[in-house]
């Protein structure tokens, strides 16, 4: 039995500092600079995905919207709340850019078309987004210490609590195959 | 309890076996593979407002327009220009992958800049009263040939160089007119003329493809008449004489030998298929210029200073040809290119060059462009430091001024007042006469081309034939040499990457050979070879292909090979 102890003590030691420690240790973790309500907007202010996270007219995604776009609505608060007064006050009012930090953000050497899964694919927002748009906050932004990517991109998010398809290579193949789509390596890394 | 060593190495092997079923040893692999995508030195994707910018493509003569999706300043992606009413919108794969090539790996962007310069004046300084200082132009009929062709009208003994050519010069085809075309192995629809010309004059001509493998233009030909090499001239011409009667016949020929062309003097396609083509016009201060000559003219051992513009790809001329004309005690060789690979292996110097789309530089009209078109490859990605532009490298020593070169040019074409300007932005199609100077110069730089007016009446040109000459008895060659098709060097390394590994272009060190040739000299697929003639041997690896005939080698149109069997039309294979 004593000759066990230390085995299992590193064992043990070791399983916790993989599953508990590590992904503490692996990602910083920083507020988005607004806490921003998908909940309230598309419920109050009636919008849809698209309004905001438009394409442009030669085809390209405008991702997150900019300054101008929320300005627009939002010249003085329309509501009650801290953080809409807090958006207004900081960047609305001295017209300074939020630093917003995209979960989705792919790397560097892949080419990813939002019209080509839009408009051809007809796959809804959800489909890789989960439920991102109907939360009431937005969660903090989980970087990877080495890599520089979002957390998002491995996994679900366990505050959301749904599920959706990774947005690694492997997850983005895995959907290809299930629509029975074959694509070369340069489809996707130009 | 104390602890001893054991429990300590127990301890970690407990750790080590806890690490692997936790995702932390997986998760760091994978994280240190993304975090190495952006060390230093690693290409990064650009960022910036994406915008279109135009030029036109200088790796072949075809030049088509060409529209560049930017990120910022960087192009990333290439395409053709919509509505272009030559070009049609299209664009060949070597075009489209035309942004890859400043990154070629092995472009030069150093060279013995000063070193070359001293040499030269060393030269020109002592050349003797029998020898020519020479500047060869493997792609005649820019405004740099001009360039060329005034320098060495400054020199005593200065002689402009360029490859002979029956068509694309003052005889260019007119392809809609065709109403046959008898093709000797040109590869009409694989790199022959501009790519969207040719496809929209296809429903016009029926095509009969003369060769002996079943190329890709063979494959969608109306006809295909295998022929041993040898027999192409005998099979043409009676072609030619049973179809001359149902209306004008052109024939073309891939190595543009006389004896073929010729052919088109019987068939009615002088004045109509083939027809008399005007050059943009010069500045009058540039008529004072030494004529074009062609190299066999000169005397052997003549040459004393040699400088070759490899700049743009044009006609590879042997090396065997072009060394009997050196001098033989140290000639001056300069070699003005973006890669070592051509002439580069024979010269003294190698003096880097811009490449597309780095170059700024003008395109002559292609072979299949009935009228003088003049358009500019404009630089859509800052060139490296340190490379030599040749036209004034060479301008400097016969004192010319060669900087404003092009937009001299221009002028001298506005100034004619002739032919239309289409501009790639909103693909309108203005007069010239209806556009400022200024405006056509600015115009040009943006994205556009300027064609000529059409004559009324089509002239019917001289071509420019040459006797041919009777090679030598070479019964000790068994073998009959296919050149393949030509294809602009450097190519992008992804595209060159693609298509050598599937052999669909046989890559430069490679040739192809019917597999009873192959097991008559006891080589299997994919193994090493000589490939010898006259003119040297070659270290190659063999691909087997059932479509060749026997009696016949299939070599990549590439400077060593070219070298090798350019004027050597015979070859044999051994096994190493």
């Amino acid at each position: 039995m004593r000759g066990v102890f230390p085995f299992a003590a590193g064992l043990a030691i070791m399983l916790a500092a993989g599953w508990v420690g590590f992904p503490h240790a692996i990602y910083k973790s920083r507020p988005q600079p607004v806490d921003f309500s998908h909940k309230v907007h598309a419920d109050k202010a009636g919008q849809k995905c698209e309004d905001c996270h438009a394409f442009r007219p030669d085809g390209t995604f405008a991702g997150i919207p900019t300054l101008d776009k929320c300005a627009g609505c939002h010249a003085a608060p329309m509501g009650t709340t801290p953080a809409e007064k807090n958006f207004v006050d900081q960047y609305v009012t001295p017209v300074r850019e939020p630093q917003w930090a995209a979960y989705a953000s792919q790397p560097d050497n892949v080419f990813f078309s939002h019209i080509a899964h839009v408009k051809r694919g007809q796959i809804q927002c959800e489909t890789c987004h989960g439920n991102h748009g109907s939360t009431d906050h937005l969660q903090p932004f989980q970087q990877d210490r080495i890599s520089g990517y979002s957390r998002n991109i491995w996994q679900v998010s366990e505050r959301v609590k749904t599920t959706r398809p990774s947005m690694t290579m492997a997850g983005c193949i895995d959907c290809h195959h299930e629509k029975g789509l074959e694509h070369s390596c340069l489809d996707c890394h130009k | 309890m104390t602890s001893t060593r054991r429990d300590l190495i127990k301890f970690g092997g407990g750790a080590a076996v806890g690490a692997l079923l936790t995702p932390a040893p997986w998760r760091l692999v994978t994280d240190t593979a993304l975090w190495s995508e952006t060390w230093p030195g690693v290409p990064r994707v650009a960022r910036g407002e994406i915008r279109a910018r135009y030029t036109n493509c200088s790796l072949c003569p075809a030049g088509c327009p060409v529209r560049a999706r930017c990120l910022g300043d960087q192009p990333v992606a290439l395409f053709g220009v919509a509505d272009h009413p030559f070009s049609h919108g299209t664009l060949c794969p070597f075009g489209l992958a035309g942004h890859h090539l400043p990154y070629h790996p092995q472009r030069l962007k150093q060279g013995p800049v000063e070193q070359a310069k001293a040499a030269v004046a060393e030269a020109i300084a002592r050349c003797g009263a029998e020898e020519r200082i020479a500047i060869l132009d493997l792609r005649p009929g820019r405004t740099a040939s001009w360039t060329y062709r005034r320098a060495a009208k400054q020199w005593k003994s200065g002689t402009y160089l360029a490859p002979h050519r029956i068509l694309g010069g003052d005889a260019a085809v007119n392809l809609a007119a065709a109403k046959n075309v008898i093709s000797v192995g040109a590869p009409l629809f694989d790199g022959w003329g501009t790519p969207g010309n040719v496809i929209a004059a296809r429903d016009k001509f029926r095509l009969i493809q003369i060769e002996a493998t079943e190329s890709r233009t063979a494959s969608l030909a109306d006809t295909w008449v295998p022929v041993q090499p040898g027999d192409e001239l005998q099979t043409a011409r009676k072609f030619a004489q049973d179809l001359a009667a149902q209306g004008p016949t052109l024939v073309l020929d891939a190595g543009e030998r006389s004896e073929i062309l010729a052919l088109n003097q019987t068939t009615g396609a002088l004045g109509t298929a083939i027809v008399s083509r005007r050059e943009a016009p010069v500045p009058d201060s540039w008529n004072q210029a030494a004529p074009e000559s062609q190299l066999d003219a000169l005397p052997d051992r003549s040459i004393r200073v040699l400088l070759i513009d490899e700049s743009a790809a044009g006609s590879y001329i042997p090396w065997s040809r072009i060394e009997k004309k050196l001098v033989a005690d140290n000639p001056v060789v300069v070699v003005f290119g973006s890669s070592a690979d051509g002439y580069g292996r024979h010269a003294g110097f190698v003096l880097p060059t811009a490449v597309y789309p780095e170059a700024v530089d003008d395109i002559p009209p292609a072979v299949d462009s009935p009228v003088a078109m003049f358009r500019l490859s404009t630089s859509l990605v800052a060139a490296p430091a340190g490379l030599v532009n040749p036209a004034q490298f060479i301008a400097g020593f016969a004192g010319i001024d060669a900087a404003n070169s092009l937009r001299e040019r221009a002028d001298a074409i506005h100034k004619a007042g002739r032919g239309n300007l289409f501009t790639y932005a909103d693909a309108k199609s203005t007069p010239l006469k209806d556009v400022k100077a200024d405006d056509f110069w600015k115009a040009l730089n943006d994205g556009a081309s300027w064609a000529d007016e059409a004559p009324v009446r089509p002239a019917a040109p001289i071509l420019a034939l040459v006797a041919s000459t009777a090679n030598a008895t070479e019964d000790d060659l068994p073998l009959a040499v296919l050149m393949a098709e030509a294809q602009p060097t450097p190519g992008s390394p992804i595209l060159t990457k693609l298509y050598q590994e599937s052999n669909l272009r046989l890559a430069a060190n490679r040739i192809a050979l019917h597999p009873s040739a192959a097991k008559s000299c006891g080589i299997a697929d994919g193994g090493r070879a000589m490939l010898q003639t006259r003119c040297g041997k070659l270290e190659v690896q063999v691909t087997l292909d059932e479509g060749l005939p026997p009696g016949v080698v299939r070599v990549p149109a590439v400077p060593c090979t070219l070298d090798l069997c350019g004027t050597s039309p015979r070859a044999k294979v051994v096994r190493i």
